[in-house]
């Protein structure tokens, strides 16, 4: 309640004493009505945030395991339409050397000539990473994990874990663990993959 | 008008203001069915305390807010919006804040716990066979533990016996799904195991570990290998 002072004025008009109790008891309770409305704002704030941030880390998931699904389900019969699918889902780095990084898995699932059923077991936003290759006192890699501001406003890491099996032509059945850790970024609302590597 | 402020403040702004802080706790609490009830039932006394004010201007041109005889009834008003805004900045901050925070907290403490007992059920040392052991099951729920240590106690032996050291240490991990008493953990860790007179064997592996809450405190309620198949 946008109130404060109220009887401050009062004492001016003709009527008299006994109202500035009253009067600073209202303007009182009228900061602190005005201070509560200011945190309720905040609050409010604060936890809208919060639900839209839990929201487009749904949203990251969904989209790192609609991608996997495409990569672990690749057969000879459906490569071609498979790269397009996942060439259009990346960005960045990925995308610009996507036939090179894509490269080894064409080749298998070329040569392997079978058909693979792989399913993504579980999905989870990176909260912790160690990376236990990297030389204590080393260099550190290079940053490549962000997209430039100007292309993604923000990339998080969300790690993949999916099993297929391939059937071979005349082999038996072959199991393939996947440990993925995928990049997400926002790119203008969309979300794209900018960056595939296997956990090791 | 020299009474402008007054009427803004005591007639429009804190009637206002105590219904808009009256709807607010209802959107925080979802709408429950008695809410819905006392509000409408409030906001209607509301309302009609504005119109009886309103009446009274038409016949006095006089308003609760410029009426210099009544003070005590201009305190009752600020009073009772105040009343009604501090309610809906407490509510808000007990069913937003809190929880929200709560979340925040766990969600770091879940990943902790579990990372924790993914490595503790991959590591093993022959001088101390169930050092390692001991430790996972005193993160557990105590129902599970003893079936968790009784599993764990032919592999135990069966490793003690070759003389094998393994050791783990996390790779990745995250939340898969967090509420206010459960939660699964997704863990990605690498198992390197040392066998005497053989190279040591590395390997990843992704375990998933499910955690409730138990009087404040997460515990482990299951440690499962995510892809078994």
């Amino acid at each position: 309640m946008p109130d404060d002072g109220d009887e401050a004025a009062e004492p001016d008009e003709f009527d008299g004493p006994a109202i500035s109790g009253y009067g600073v008891a209202s303007a009182a309770l009228g900061a602190l009505s005005v201070a509560a409305i200011a945190l309720a704002a905040v609050i409010w704030v604060v936890h809208r945030s919060d639900v839209d941030d839990r929201g487009y880390q749904s949203r990251i998931m969904q989209v790192a395991v609609d991608w996997t699904s495409v990569l672990i389900n690749m057969n000879t019969g459906n490569v071609t339409a498979s790269l397009q699918r996942l060439h259009d889902g990346t960005v960045g780095e990925l995308n610009a050397d996507f036939d090179s990084t894509m490269h080894p898995y064409q080749q298998v699932v070329q040569r392997l000539q079978s058909t693979s059923h792989g399913q993504v077991e579980a999905v989870a936003v990176e909260a912790v990473r160690h990376d236990l290759d990297a030389q204590p006192g080393g260099p550190r890699p290079p940053q490549a994990e962000q997209l430039p501001a100007s292309v993604a406003s923000r990339t998080d890491s969300v790690m993949v874990v999916a099993t297929s099996i391939s059937e071979n032509v005349g082999g038996k059945p072959q199991t393939v663990h996947w440990n993925l850790r995928l990049g997400v970024s926002d790119v203008d609302g969309k979300l794209m993959i900018s960056r595939l590597e296997s956990i090791r | 008008m020299k009474n402008a402020w007054r009427v803004a403040a005591f007639d429009i702004a804190a009637p206002l203001a105590a219904i808009c802080a009256l709807l607010g706790i209802g959107v925080v609490l979802s709408w429950p069915r008695w809410w819905v009830a006392t509000c409408s039932v409030l906001v209607l006394l509301i309302v009609q305390g504005v119109a009886v004010n309103v009446w009274l201007w038409r016949r006095d041109s006089v308003t609760v807010g410029t009426d210099d005889d009544a003070p005590a009834l201009r305190f009752a008003v600020v009073g009772l919006c105040a009343v009604a805004v501090v309610s809906a900045v407490l509510t808000g901050y007990t069913h937003w804040t809190l929880p929200d925070r709560r979340l925040k907290a766990d969600s770091v403490e879940v990943v902790r716990i579990a990372t924790g007992m993914a490595e503790a059920t991959a590591t093993f040392s022959p001088q101390e066979p169930t050092a390692s052991i001991d430790r996972a099951a005193a993160m557990m729920v105590p129902e599970q533990a003893t079936a968790f240590t009784q599993n764990f106690g032919k592999a135990i032996a069966d490793l003690a016996q070759r003389h094998v050291t393994a050791t783990a240490s996390t790779l990745e991990a995250g939340v898969e799904a967090i509420g206010p008493s459960a939660a699964a953990v997704a863990v990605v860790l690498r198992a390197t195991q040392n066998t005497p007179g053989q190279p040591p064997d590395n390997a990843v592996l992704a375990l998933h570990i499910t955690l409730t809450k138990h009087s404040d405190h997460w515990l482990v309620l299951d440690v499962s290998p995510i892809n078994a198949r």
